[in-house]
């Protein structure tokens, strides 16, 4: 019988007040309110626990520096302990052949039931020959652990859209996992690296729920990728204002200005930054006085320096929001179109990651 | 940590009336200065305010068209309202729902909070179909949501708790 969520926490020795606090907590950061809490801990309660293979191709291993620093409470103790026990080339205890055993193993026996998370790429040129584990390509490790999956996360901008290491001329031919991989639900969920509580709510939400969260067109996670930077800047009275930051310590710029002059990319960024922040909630870049770079976004590499203003937008393009409420409203002018653009965004605008700030850790200890 | 710094008697203008004519000759102004020929700008678009009325509170909301966003806009027009520096986030109860609205401060308009819907608001081909979207987001905003079930209330040993309000 296999042991679930819950029992393998306790048998962590972690209190049952902690663990109900880490439902309420994390039902509040899937933007689920505090209600989901009593559905979470009973899912954690009662069902059987579900693997998860962390695969790591070409990468910068930022997604798991990320994840592993993540505020929420008990996210150290529970969900990476959730995840080394199976496999995570750079945090399991396990090394060589014992360690490429337990792919075979967990493969076999939670057949169609694991989810497979992959941080990195793989690179396809000369057979896959410039990535390679165990004696060979990684791609071929990717295929055969994905071939059994029930989902697969691909973390950062490396498994989701190719970043650095797919930027032009792209000499490795590294490539997105959802290109390689076909026929599995694929969750991306960009970002150089991706928000801790996002990677952590993401899983949470596969774990507790036995779904994965609802999706937009480019496959992220429509709860926390919903939303420019731009929209929930703090800095966005200033843009609409005209105030911009015109140059490095300028007066706009220790004004606090608006950053979008100096190349941020806010306005075609859409990731959770400005809601969610970053360390525990600390701060975020814009903040600490730099512009957005866009690494959330597809091909943020190939977009000209960062500091470039951004001059063109493409409203249909990679860019363009994933519902498509733009495509409706720019199609002809009718009341029923402008109704559904204008409560789509309204539906948008009420989501609110305000409340899904983590909490400071001293009180969950 | 929190952006919002509270501005202890500080005084602050309330709207007797509609403020959407002093709103169109502000945004106008900055349109033709501070946001001329900026790529950002959609060239089809003019300001407008849209739909601006009392809400429950008595202060004013309403949608905002710019040729660089298409706003919700809150500004005061009664006592009450929240002294905010500019750039807290601030929880406005609608009809509707509750939306997070950001600080902003203009010299000319004073202390106002804004939402964004659209920005850039490149996806508009004509001013008509911006103000079209704005109108419907505004009906929309202070409509009552579709009736949904009640959901029975989580159990109240946990709200007692803190863990399940």
């Amino acid at each position: 019988m296999t042991e679930t969520f819950y029992e393998v926490l306790r048998r962590q020795g972690i209190t049952r007040r902690s663990f109900l606090k880490f439902c309420s907590l994390t039902a509040t950061s899937l933007g689920l309110g505090t209600s989901a809490a009593p559905t979470i801990a009973h899912a954690l309660e009662n069902k059987p626990r579900t693997p998860v293979l962390w695969l790591h191709g070409l990468e910068c291993t930022c997604c798991s520096e990320s994840f592993i620093r993540s505020a929420h409470p008990l996210t150290k103790d529970v969900v990476l302990s959730m995840l080394s026990l199976d496999y995570d080339d750079t945090l399991m205890a396990a090394a060589g052949h014992q360690a490429e055993a337990i792919l075979d193993e967990v493969k076999k026996k939670y057949k169609g039931n694991y989810i497979v998370a992959v941080e990195g790429n793989p690179p396809l040129n000369e057979d896959g020959m410039f990535c390679i584990q165990g004696g060979r390509p990684f791609v071929e490790k990717l295929r055969e652990t994905c071939a059994d999956a029930k989902a697969i996360i691909s973390w950062g901008a490396c498994a989701s859209y190719g970043c650095v290491q797919a930027a032009k001329p792209n000499p490795t031919r590294a490539t997105p996992v959802h290109k390689v991989i076909t026929g599995k639900p694929i969750i991306n969920v960009p970002g150089c690296p991706p928000i801790a509580e996002v990677m952590t709510g993401v899983v949470t939400y596969m774990l507790t729920f036995d779904r994965i969260p609802e999706l937009d067109r480019q496959g992220r996670p429509k709860m926390f990728y919903g939303q420019r930077i731009h929209d929930k800047c703090y800095r966005r009275g200033h843009f609409d204002a005209g105030q911009f930051a015109e140059a490095w310590d300028d007066e706009g710029a220790r004004k606090g200005y608006c950053l979008y002059k100096m190349g941020c990319k806010g306005p075609t960024t859409y990731n959770a930054c400005s809601s969610m922040r970053w360390n525990g909630g600390v701060s975020w870049p814009v903040q600490s006085g730099h512009g957005c770079i866009g690494c959330s976004e597809d091909g943020f590499w190939d977009k000209g320096s960062f500091y470039d203003r951004v001059t063109s937008i493409t409203p249909f393009g990679a860019e363009s929001n994933a519902d498509s409420i733009g495509q409706a409203a720019a199609g002809t002018v009718g009341a029923a179109i402008a109704a559904h653009a204008a409560v789509t965004a309204l539906a948008r605008a009420r989501q609110s990651n305000a409340h899904g700030q983590p909490e400071k850790q001293g009180e969950n200890q | 940590m929190s952006l919002a710094q509270p501005l202890p008697g500080a005084a602050i203008g309330v709207w007797a009336g509609d403020p959407s004519p002093e709103l169109v000759a502000v945004f106008a102004a900055i349109a033709d200065t501070r946001m001329r020929d900026l790529p950002i700008c959609n060239r089809q678009l003019r300001v407008e305010a849209v739909g601006f009325q009392r809400t429950a509170a008595g202060h004013w909301a309403g949608a905002m068209v710019t040729p660089w966003a298409v706003n919700l806009l809150c500004l005061p027009g009664a006592t009450g309202w929240p002294a905010l520096a500019a750039c807290a986030k601030h929880e406005w109860e609608f009809p509707s729902g509750c939306y997070e609205f950001t600080v902003a401060d203009e010299a000319s308009l004073g202390n106002y909070h804004l939402c964004s819907l659209f920005s850039p608001a490149l996806e508009f081909d004509s001013h008509e179909a911006a103000r079209l979207t704005a109108l419907a987001a505004v009906r929309a905003l202070f409509a009552e949501p579709l009736a949904e079930p009640a959901a029975p209330r989580a159990s109240s040993r946990r709200a007692f708790l803190g863990l399940g309000r």
